[in-house]
């Protein structure tokens, strides 16, 4: 008998082969191609007054020079706008090389194409690009005061404004027996994945046909866009997605210019072309997300029942808004969180500056919801003296209450609406984890020993596998090999592993039987992406529904052959036998061989299918609307999104004279729904709390007044390393979505949500004195010490501890 | 694609225009040619050697010289094609007394670039044609100068690179003229060829052909 392999902590099949070098990323292809590099803008808001590229010309081995004005008809358009949304009343994107204006560092003004990336790298250095520069729009307050403008057309540099509002929650405030206001702020970060990004175009010229290698978290739309502007049919361009060194969001922006460059000059040429992004280029050149100010106005009750809660945020959108404005739609509506609000206001304005563009960075919005709505949970515990879980507790949806409705929209155009979850029940959880209730004792000693030590805990709900839609592809060989394809990308999320124990179980054979292809649009043509933790969602439930439709031909196929009725045979371990009878059987593989009736017989397997070994002869050999081959396909397409949930506890000590900042323990109490494989849930659970750690205490983005990035290195940018990471402790508890034919939900962004809420919050119960931005490095909290032993920060008032 | 610009030459104008209309001279001066034809009396075929990495190659063209306004101005019309491409280019050359005994030169060239050398972007084709019209009038000026070598080969009997001429061509007697081995600009000297049109003009088609681009190993 198979053992059932959904909700086993199988290995990843995948990992043999990625640890040991074997896998093949973008820059393992097309080594031979001509290599593209790129004449970038120093200046964060200039005019291309004139671009000189006589120096160039001596560089041996110079292919070609492009500029804006090479760029035919429609790739001279400006990007696409992505996602358009009624708020966003002025959308502004740039062009795949600097028109006239260039509106931040590192936006490409020039491509070279050389023989090698070392000439191309030369060329592009002696090319002289000469600006008039313009004033920067650097930082939130900046864009607020509108001194200077990023785009002369967008009044105010506001490009989006949104209020959501449910209830009168400030009339609510108003009229509540206890108010506060919290002036919150959170600074830039970016997904940096190991691999940047990196385009390899190569086209057949007779087929006038394209074959596009891109990093990317979506093939299937760099495919339609690339298609679109090149003015070529889709069927003419087959997207793949290589190995993925990472991707956490930054990937599934595009079509980035790149992506139509390359396979551009690529067919201009008539050669192969390729770029891979070195590292400066993915700080100044891909995206970042995260930077908001926030302001949170709260009224509550004397038990600290949220009455109303009112929130405004100011959301840095960078230079352009090609990716919309999913990121603060998602903080508006998320910030919620596993609370109940009485009722709430919610607004934003996205901001233009002359910085990095910003879209989803694993969290997406997220973090600074959740920022927000805890940082707003402790004020109001400290406010009535009461333990900071107990006001988390009275807040709660009930599991009764499920599925609970905020009346708000979400980022998918859907209700936000709450499918499932125990919400009580893991807080019941990660206090018993972490130890919550022992922890004042704990504090007390550490005290009396001169040290510093902290807890804080943070909530959070995520809406996860957004539509529209994902489908898949089963396929049995006659070798009995199952073929597995779904067109979303992976990028380390191990859906090789995952998606072949959802097949392997519904048609009952061995996972070593499953392959699965993710990404490429040979094989599978409809996708959306791999992002917004949809992956296992959507994709894991389509090739669910496809294996389905595979195992009812099996059946059906097996019954003619055995002359058996549907309803008396099973599947188990590659056989289709007769229940009660299993030696009445007929193996998978031989299935598949009769699904295909054949007139001509190439090995021993296929001559079981030809026309004088085939017996009924009373009907056509494939049945009216039936195919030939053991093959299904089918599509999960969700009414809205499913809502994972969690709670993480941190303990940290802070050091009494460095003010250095350790992690002593971290815990972590997770609601996905059904686990298909735990192991993977847990290792996607680690990546995000060290982004989260990452978030909270390590990356940041440091632009200066003049808009240059003074930390667009890894010898700059600060990430912990495994030295920085905590022992991760983890409870699950799996509460089914009842909104998908597996009950699962996405698990790939929850451990970044709630850090540097958690984080915070400990730091504060450590130091005694309110944290009201993020990240915090060492040297920030000690100059925030100086200010609280002046007076100047009000300090934490936690009469339980 | 417009590309202009301008050149001093030290020499007087009626020299200048005299060495721009010799083929003797412009066989030795256009970057990148080796052979140099005369069809008709105003109208050349050439053969010039330019490119760089995958689009170099052999391009024939010829060069008609029309609207001539001894010695003010006339006008290049030149044509040619090679594996890598084509180029058309209509060159206006004029020529004025620069007040110190030389002769100020402008070109004014719009040309068509077809084929895998119109596909190198057009910042990079103008870079390359003015740069090889600059190598070409310096050349040009070097003779006039009497820097370059003064004895010039000359013409030399129909050969078998031209014997495809139709029959009112031969019945021109036309002419051939060679690069001299060893002069400035011969083989080895990688330019963009197509300037190969007559004089100044061909270097400004040259241009063109930036994309064969020349240029020195």
């Amino acid at each position: 008998m198979t053992t059932k392999m959904f909700g086993a902590p199988i290995r990843r099949t995948e990992d043999p082969r990625l640890l040991t070098g074997r896998g093949g990323y973008l820059d393992d292809l097309g080594r031979g191609a001509l290599a593209a590099a790129f004449v970038r803008s120093p200046h964060a808001h200039a005019r291309v007054t004139d671009i000189d590229v006589t120096g160039a010309l001596d560089v041996e081995g110079l292919i070609a020079v492009y500029t804006y004005e090479d760029l035919p008809e429609r790739l001279a358009e400006a990007l696409p706008a992505l996602i358009p949304h009624p708020a966003l009343h002025h959308p502004r994107t740039g062009y795949a090389l600097a028109r006239d204006e260039v509106n931040h560092v590192g936006e490409p003004v020039v491509m070279v194409v050389a023989r090698d990336r070392y000439l191309a790298e030369d060329a592009a250095e002696r090319i002289v690009v000469s600006y008039e520069m313009l004033p920067p729009v650097v930082g939130i307050p900046a864009a607020l005061a509108a001194e200077h403008l990023v785009h002369d057309d967008v009044p105010g540099n506001v490009a989006a404004h949104l209020v959501q509002e449910v209830g009168d929650a400030r009339a609510a405030i108003a009229a509540a027996p206890y108010r506060l206001e919290l002036n919150l702020a959170v600074e830039r970060s970016a997904s940096t994945p190991m691999e940047g990004r990196g385009v390899y175009a190569r086209w057949d010229l007779a087929d006038e046909s394209l074959r596009l290698y891109t990093s990317t978290q979506t093939s299937t739309s760099v495919r339609a866009a690339v298609a679109s502007r090149l003015g070529l049919s889709p069927t003419k361009v087959e997207v793949v997605a290589p190995d993925v060194g990472g991707g956490f969001g930054v990937k599934i922006m595009h079509p980035w210019p790149e992506e139509f460059l390359v396979p551009w000059a690529a067919g201009l040429l008539g050669q192969e072309v390729k770029w891979t992004e070195d590292r400066r280029e993915h700080f100044i050149s891909s995206a970042h997300e995260r930077g908001q100010l926030q302001t949170v106005r709260v009224g509550f009750d004397d038990d600290g029942h949220l009455l109303g809660l009112d929130v405004e945020i100011w959301h840095d959108n960078g230079a352009y808004t090609p990716y919309g404005i999913i990121v603060p739609i998602i903080t508006a509506t998320q910030l919620l969180g596993p609370y109940k609000p009485g009722s709430y206001r919610v607004e934003f304005s996205s901001l233009y500056t002359n910085t990095v563009i910003v879209t989803p960075y694993r969290g997406a919005g997220r973090p600074q919801g959740c920022f927000a709505m805890e940082r707003t949970m402790d004020r109001i515990a400290d406010e009535l003296g009461l333990d900071r879980t107990v006001v988390r507790e009275r807040n709660l949806i009930r599991p009764e209450e499920m599925p609970y409705d905020h009346q708000m929209t979400f980022q998918d155009g859907r209700p936000l609406i709450y499918d499932s979850g125990d919400l009580p029940e893991t807080l019941r959880k990660i206090k018993a984890l972490v130890g919550w209730d022992d922890f004042a004792a704990i504090q007390a000693e550490a005290q009396a020993q001169g040290r510093k030590i902290g807890i804080g805990i943070a909530c959070y709900v995520e809406g996860t596998g957004v539509g529209p839609y994902e489908g898949g592809h089963v396929q049995v060989e006659t070798s009995g090999r199952v073929l597995v394809s779904t067109g979303l990308t992976s990028q380390g999320q191990g859906h090789q592993t995952a998606f072949a124990q959802i097949v392997a179980d519904e048609l009952g054979v061995p996972m070593s039987d499953v392959t699965v292809t993710t990404g490429d649009t040979r094989r599978f043509g409809y996708a959306v992406g791999t992002f917004a933790s949809r992956a296992a969602v959507m994709s894991g439930n389509a090739v669910a529904l496809a294996a389905r439709n595979v195992r009812d031909k099996a059946l059906k196929v097996a019954g003619e052959a055995l002359e058996v009725d549907v309803g008396d045979l099973e599947l188990v371990d590659g056989v289709v036998r007769v229940k009660g009878s299993p030696d009445v059987s007929i193996e998978l593989r031989t299935v598949a061989v009769l699904a295909n009736p054949l007139r001509y017989a190439f090995d021993d397997s296929a001559k079981r299918a030809t026309q004088f070994a085939v017996g009924n002869t009373a009907g056509p050999p494939i049945p009216e609307d039936e195919e030939p081959g053991l093959e299904g396909r089918d599509f999960y397409s969700p009414t809205q999104s499913t809502f994972a949930n969690g709670m993480h506890a941190v303990v940290v000590e802070t050091d009494p004279e460095t003010a250095e900042i350790k992690i002593l323990r971290y815990c972590v109490v997770h609601d996905c729904g059904n686990l298909i494989n735990p192991m993977i849930v847990e290792g996607q659970v680690h990546g995000g709390v060290a982004q989260g750690v990452a978030g909270a205490l390590y990356e940041r983005m440091v632009y200066d007044g003049s808009g240059q990035l003074l930390n667009a290195s890894f010898m700059d940018f600060l990430m912990p390393y495994a030295s920085e990471m905590p022992k991760i402790e983890i409870d699950h508890l799996e509460t089914p979505s009842p909104l998908n034919p597996l009950g699962i939900k996405g698990a790939g962004e929850a451990g970044v949500i709630p850090g540097m809420a958690v984080f915070a919050a400990a730091i504060e119960d450590a130091e005694g004195f309110r944290i009201t931005q993020m990240p915090i490095s060492p040297s920030e909290l000690f100059h925030l010490r100086q200010l609280f032993a002046a007076g100047e920060l009000e300090p934490v008032d936690r009469r339980h501890t | 694609m417009k590309v202009v610009g301008e050149a001093t030459l030290h020499a007087p104008v009626a020299r200048v225009w005299d060495a721009l209309i010799d083929p003797a001279v412009l066989v030795r001066t256009i970057p990148g040619c080796q052979q140099l034809e005369a069809v008709d009396d105003d109208e050349y075929r050439m053969t010039v050697t330019a490119g760089v990495a995958s689009i170099k190659g052999t391009y024939l063209g010829t060069v008609r010289l029309t609207d001539q306004q001894q010695p003010s101005s006339f006008v290049l019309r030149a044509a040619g094609s090679g594996a890598p491409g084509t180029v058309q280019a209509d060159v206006l050359v004029t020529l004025a007394d620069d007040g110190q005994g030389g002769t100020r030169l402008t070109y004014d060239a719009d040309a068509v670039v077809g084929g895998a050398v119109g596909g190198v972007g057009q910042r990079m084709l103008a870079g390359v044609a003015r740069k090889t019209a600059g190598e070409f009038f310096r050349a040009v000026d070097d003779v006039l100068g009497g820097h370059a070598a003064a004895s010039v080969p000359g013409p030399v009997l129909p050969s078998a690179s031209s014997a495809g001429a139709d029959s009112s061509v031969a019945q021109l007697q036309p002419t051939v003229f060679t690069r001299p081995p060893g002069s400035p600009g011969a083989p080895g000297m990688r330019s963009l060829a197509l300037a190969a049109a007559a004089g100044a003009a061909i270097a400004l088609a040259g241009v063109a052909l930036g994309a064969l681009i020349g240029r020195r190993r």
